[in-house]
């Protein structure tokens, strides 16, 4: 029996999808890219808040998705779905690469490793411009032939809801567990019998392939892709984010990216003085909840109607409720 | 000791760390059902050669066996799962996952394992070394012997058929001590296998059924404990004590 807190999440999804339509078109769009850094800070989370990978290079796989579906679509005339469906390939294989070559490094040398390399995606688009378009630019096709974003938000939604139901199932499952213990100790899960390096490895490959699907869909619904879909500017951006709203749940690291997104657009009026205003948010974060300001909520809200569900027994259950949820 | 079974062998083990040599040349065989203590002075490499026969460090030279098979560019969790369990030196928990949480993570690694009769097995284990009552705290919450015994109890998870303990006793209250000692003795009695190094000479004379003693990278002596008392070498590394 599920928790309170699953059922008035499907009901505030469901309220959220009927009343889609009612959002003016500047809101939607925010909407939309709100659930576009959802699915990138639900990933990255999945890395560094549960295995303790502090990778910087998340936005250079949505990069690598975007470019290599719109390219695709492009050179192929595939099917944009079918392009998207080939970034997510191309960056699950590149993940586990890089994944593999970072084997033996953790904290700030993993940190450093994966920044070079996603400057050396940003420098590489910027410029084999004949191929990417440079920073000019590289027009994409659209996903949808449509008047409206609604197609877009359905399909943002649906995406969002899809990759929180596998990341979520995976957090809950023993390779979950196995992540976990990696992250607290990797000479412990070893001898505890983990297979550590094939692990770490999964979790690049599967954390970057969210990532390509994320920067896939954002390639073919904003029609354009430049060089700083994956600079660092937007990779720090995305830490803020995950921090802020608790980088250990994937819940709370979408919370974080809705919220930052949502109040970015509510200050635009600030100027470039609003990013340092989110700079100090995340000091403090950091100085005083470094559970991430999400979280607290996110816990009470878990708590819901647990009274009248009852204690839930099974060892599975209990390692979820801290987990998955 | 030839009738028993063969589970680990080390040999002409070699492990230098720059200009140090930490094991030269070890042998080291572990039959089933030995009590082993390994014990030596500190920087006498025993440490270093638990490390190497558990294959959390590669040999420089010699080799490890496990049940007969070598064992060489394995990585750890594949002794883990032909049985070889360890401890550390200083303990190494999930300190932010739950007790229950330390105990499932090995034993759902083992092959065909179900949540539920691991988590059964989990809270079996932890009745049996008195830590059912703190199976949701986070392990890093457990005071050090409590720890320690955790530590105990997730190796008992892989169901191995030799456990490495490195200096369980080390700064562990007396009576949790005891507790150790009792436990680690039923354990052996129930057919597991240990090595214990551990500088505590009374705790490891308690339990030991064999003795082995390191003194500057090398085994100096291997018997029955009353032998290996009266051994000169070993007197002279011990000298003073």
């Amino acid at each position: 029996m599920r928790g309170l807190h699953v059922y008035v999440l499907i009901a505030a999804a469901g309220l959220a999808l009927a009343l889609a339509g009612q959002l003016n078109a500047y809101w939607m769009h925010v909407a939309i890219i709100a659930m576009y850094y959802g699915i990138l800070a639900a990933s990255w989370s999945l890395l560094a808040g549960y295995v303790g990978l502090f990778s910087l290079s998340h936005t250079a796989f949505a990069s690598i998705g975007g470019y290599t579906s719109a390219l695709l679509v492009k050179w192929l005339g595939i099917p944009v779905v079918l392009g998207i469906g080939a970034g997510v390939v191309m960056c699950c294989a590149l993940g586990g690469v890089i994944g593999w070559v970072c084997l033996r490094m953790s904290g700030p040398y993993l940190a450093i490793f994966t920044l070079g390399f996603s400057e050396i995606v940003r420098i590489a688009i910027s410029t084999e411009d004949d191929v990417t378009a440079g920073m000019a630019g590289l027009h994409t096709a659209p996903l949808f032939q449509s008047a409206t974003r609604l197609p877009y938000f359905y399909a943002a939604f649906a995406l969002l809801a899809g990759s929180l139901l596998l990341m979520g199932f995976l957090v809950g499952s023993r390779w979950g567990l196995f992540l976990r213990a990696i992250r607290e100790d990797e000479q412990a899960a070893a001898a505890s019998g983990v297979a550590v390096a094939r692990f770490r490895i999964l979790a690049f490959a599967i954390a970057s392939g969210f990532a390509g699907l994320a920067g896939g869909f954002y390639a073919h619904y904003i029609g354009i892709m430049t060089p700083s879909v994956g600079d660092l500017d937007e990779m720090a951006k995305l830490v803020v984010m995950t921090v802020i709203g608790g980088m250990e749940r994937l819940p709370t690291a979408v919370g974080g990216a809705f919220v930052v997104e949502y109040l970015l657009e509510l200050l635009r009026s600030y100027g470039q003085w609003r990013l340092p205003l989110f700079g100090v948010i995340l000091l403090l974060t950091m100085r005083f909840a470094r559970n991430g300001l999400v979280t607290p909520f996110w816990l009470r809200f878990v708590r819901l109607g647990e009274a009248r569900v009852g204690s839930r027994s099974s060892a599975r259950d209990l390692t979820r409720k801290d987990s998955a949820t | 000791m030839s009738a028993r079974a063969e589970l680990v062998r080390g040999v002409g083990l070699v492990k230098r760390f720059g200009g140090i040599v930490a094991n030269d040349a070890v042998d080291l065989v572990v039959a089933e059902g030995d009590l082993v203590g390994l014990i030596g002075p500190n920087g006498s490499g025993k440490t270093t050669l638990i490390n190497v026969l558990t294959g959390h460090l590669p040999a420089d030279g010699g080799e490890v066996l496990v049940r007969g098979e070598r064992m060489r560019g394995r990585p750890p969790h594949v002794y883990a799962a032909m049985g070889v369990a360890r401890t550390f030196q200083l303990t190494q928990l999930f300190g932010r996952m739950t007790v229950l949480e330390n105990m499932l993570v090995p034993g759902l690694t083992r092959p065909h394992s179900g949540w539920d009769e691991v988590a059964r097995r989990a809270r079996g284990y932890l009745e049996f070394l008195s830590l059912a009552h703190l199976e949701q705290l986070p392990a890093r919450n457990l005071s050090g012997g409590q720890q320690k015994l955790l530590e105990l109890g997730r190796c008992l998870m892989l169901e191995p058929a030799v456990l490495f303990l490195d200096e369980p006793f080390a700064g562990v209250h007396p009576r949790l001590r005891d507790e150790l000692i009792t436990r680690i003795r039923e354990l052996h009695q129930g057919g597991r296998t240990f090595v214990v190094v551990d500088h505590d000479m009374e705790s490891i004379l308690r339990i030991s059924r064999r003795l082995v003693v390191m003194a500057r990278g090398s085994k100096i002596a291997d018997g029955v404990p009353d032998a290996v008392r009266a051994d000169q070498n070993v007197l002279g590394a011990y000298a003073g004590l």
